[in-house]
């Protein structure tokens, strides 16, 4: 009804204002009109002392702040003064202290009372945490690491190293790679190999090769820390009091640790569905690696790069898989580059289902052990509605992997006791460009950034970079532009720079020259793959001497050659240099040095001989 | 490497990869009496720290392929010098303090320990002969 007012919320007050007083040597709560305010600022100052004022006459529900420093305090005016955490009074009560001394030894001299037991305590042993700890130690600074991985709902758990070690990038590339070797196989006969098995793939021996692999990884980097005396603890890091953390370890035990400085790099586990059975049921990306039996028949749920690599390198081994879209393919990326992408996937067996969502999940047959033994997993009954009307889809799967998307692991980890603000919508960290949070001594890595790229590479430039900062007297700064990525689907696609439509909202289409091309692979001739597919094109800027400030390819080993011309765009790449640079032939990466045709000249890209 | 508990439990059967556990691997009859898998930190301070024998100790893990191969080859021999030698198993995973007490950096890393002192030690894989000679050392001098 109008006319009511919004209730003040009595508990995130308190607990706001009992943040600010715990994260502030001093701090005052202060009205900017107030002249015995400013005598108290005045006396701090004169002390060389920093303080935090909040002016409540102009501070949100600032009268209902009062109102909880009388119940605080029992003292109902400003200034209301705290030193470490102790209440002090107001402006006379302040000056008294400040004459007794007992101001001064609240203050504790110049340093805190007690020194700190790490130089720097980092929480994640990730891509970004590890190489921040390994720096730091190197340039001779007493580092401690916590990593712990809380298992997923069915169980898995992995060793030190982080997401892209254990249940990304590197057991995904291997896979990947299994996919791309069975095609190699069918190609081998168009290229005169004889052979007479069938050859199939046997999902539990490639699993045992890839753990193997991150095993030694595993061990490896534990060597590694201990090689640089980074102290590890396999446990469950939580902030109780500034500067101050809570480790739990596997069996409960619980041990402190201070620290001056500290770097969040506890990283992101994936999103389920939220519907009921999703966790008991499905699997993510966590488990997919590891997975004891083979998947058999699967739904991907998501149209993230996780969900089109895994669903692709799954149908590259052989498995009946299908992707269920909610809107679009890769969002974020270029979307004319994506959907090539999805196309190439579904004209390679992968099955789409576009604009439809999972809304009940039906367990229709428990995997028993002996099925387990014979590596054949249960059937689960999907069913899905349409995005676009009402139409109701029901199937069955053996396996159903949700990859949505990734939620930062900042929730439970005490940073509202210390008063480190996160983005409350997605859970991730806001910093400067210093990697610095709100609170002076926090700062962040990796993929709990908000608003930075999601990648291994980024972590670990901004961990090594921020550490030689603090302890290297450097001043530089991690460069998040023109960041090179590759989606390793069955077509990889390699980008660096600006998506196309980003570009156009950036510098306007009228602004922008766009060449492209198709392009056919020589060794895909033989054995007649798939003529103009492999794409690429490059987005130059008209008033910038046509600067390259995008450029994008699918094809094989995207990465590989991706990964040189982002050097070059780093380098201030224009559409001169590249017609300068003369092409490796024959290869895929040589279409950049001999792009003609724009888009806007509408020109027919179609590819008819060599 | 990744663990899945759950499974494990479902299945308590020892199989190859990820979910095995590495015991198995006990030899012949004859074999089992010298050679245990150790089971804690105290357990290896008693019975290899304070052994009143000889105690070749072999370090491996998991996913460690060289180590499947070596593992049994020097249980072989040790079970021939019947009794002589034992032969302590450490899973560095498992055991993870141990293996850096011992500054384990590799697998496999096999030591030879005499009255709690490491007496010698290699790293790799090693063929027959060269594990003869390790052994008769260790007895020897």
């Amino acid at each position: 009804p109008p006319g009511q007012t919004r209730l003040p919320d009595w508990d995130g007050l308190k607990l706001r204002v009992r943040t600010l007083i715990a994260s502030h040597r001093v701090m005052i709560f202060s009205k900017s009109y107030c002249p015995y305010c400013n005598k108290v600022k005045e006396l701090f100052r004169s002390m060389h002392v920093e303080y935090y004022a909040l002016e409540l006459d102009v501070t949100d529900d600032g009268a209902s702040i009062q109102q909880v420093l009388v119940e605080l305090t029992n003292q109902r005016t400003v200034p209301n003064v705290f030193v470490n955490g102790t209440h002090i009074g107001g402006c006379d009560a302040t000056y008294q202290a400040y004459q007794d001394g007992s101001l001064q030894k609240l203050l504790g001299g110049n340093q805190i009372t007690e020194p700190y037991e790490y130089d720097l305590i980092i929480i994640g042993g990730g891509s970004g945490g590890l190489a921040c700890s390994k720096e730091a130690a190197a340039l001779g600074k007493k580092v401690m690491v916590l990593d712990y991985v809380v298992p997923t709902p069915i169980g898995t758990s992995w060793g030190l190293g982080g997401t892209c070690v254990n249940v990304g990038c590197i057991p995904k590339k291997l896979m990947h790679q299994a996919a791309l070797l069975g095609q190699a196989l069918q190609d081998s006969r168009k290229y005169g190999w004889q052979y007479e098995e069938q050859v199939k793939h046997n999902w539990e021996i490639m699993v045992e090769a890839i753990q193997n692999y991150i095993g030694s990884l595993n061990w490896g980097y534990r060597v590694s820390l201990r090689e640089k005396s980074v102290t590890y603890l396999n446990s469950y890091g939580e902030f109780v009091e500034p500067h101050k953390i809570k480790a739990t370890n596997r069996k409960g035990q619980v041990t402190y640790h201070t620290a001056e400085t500290f770097v969040l790099a506890t990283g992101e586990r994936p999103r389920y569905l939220g519907i009921p059975g999703d966790k008991e049921f499905c699997i993510t990306s966590d488990d997919l690696f590891s997975l004891p039996y083979c998947p058999g028949k699967t739904l991907v749920v998501g149209a993230s790069y996780v969900a089109l690599e895994c669903a692709g390198f799954m149908a590259g081994l052989g498995l009946d898989v299908t992707v269920m879209v909610r809107s679009i393919l890769l969002r974020g990326f270029d979307q004319e580059m994506a959907e090539r992408v999805g196309a190439y996937m579904e004209t390679h067996g992968v099955k789409f289902i576009r604009k439809f969502v999972p809304v009940i999940l039906s367990l229709q047959k428990f995997a028993q052990v002996e099925q387990l033994e014979q590596g054949m997993p249960g059937r689960l009954k999907v069913t899905a509605k349409s995005t676009d009307g009402s139409k109701i889809l029901e199937e069955e799967y053996n396996t159903v992997l949700i990859a949505i998307g990734r939620d930062a692991c900042t929730r439970n980890i005490g940073l509202q006791t210390i008063g480190v603000k996160i983005n409350e919508k997605n859970g991730k960290v806001p910093v400067n460009d210093e990697e610095q949070t709100n609170v002076p001594y926090v700062y962040a890595i990796g993929d709990i950034l908000d608003g930075k790229l999601e990648l291994t590479p980024v972590a670990i430039q901004a961990g090594r970079l921020l550490a030689q900062r603090l302890y290297g007297g450097s001043s530089r700064k991690c460069d998040y532009i023109n960041v090179p990525t590759t989606v390793f689907t069955p077509l990889e696609y390699g980008s660096c720079g600006y998506p196309e439509e980003k570009a156009i909202t950036e510098y306007g289409k009228e602004n922008l020259e766009v060449y492209h091309s198709l392009f056919w692979p020589l060794e895909w001739t033989v054995p007649g793959r798939d003529n103009n597919t492999c794409y690429a094109k490059i987005i130059c800027n008209k008033q910038d001497n046509n600067r390259v400030i995008g450029l994008h390819i699918l094809g094989p080993n995207a990465g590989e050659i991706t990964q040189g011309f982002a050097a070059a765009i780093k380098c201030g790449l224009t559409k001169e240099l590249l017609d300068e640079t003369i092409g490796i032939h024959p290869t895929c990466a040589e279409v950049f040095t001999t792009m003609d045709i724009t888009k806007a000249s509408g020109q027919d890209i179609t590819q008819k001989g060599c | 490497m990744a663990q899945r508990l759950a499974l494990q439990r479902l299945l308590a059967l020892p199989t190859r990869g990820p979910l095995a556990s590495h015991g198995r691997a006990f030899g012949t009859s004859a074999g089992r009496r010298n050679t245990f898998n150790v089971q804690d930190g105290s357990d290896f301070q008693d019975r290899v720290v304070n052994s009143p024998k000889p105690v070749v100790v072999d370090f491996h893990a998991q996913w460690c392929g060289p180590c499947k191969i070596l593992g049994p080859r020097l249980e072989k021999l040790v079970s021939k010098l019947e009794g002589k030698v034992l032969m302590a198993k450490v899973d560095i995973d498992d055991h993870t303090d141990l293996a850096i007490e011992y500054e384990v950096s590799a697998v496999p890393t096999v030591l030879a320990m005499k009255n709690g002192d490491v007496v010698d030690k290699f790293v790799g894989i090693k063929d027959e002969d060269q594990l003869e000679a390790f052994l008769k050392k260790l007895i020897g001098a």
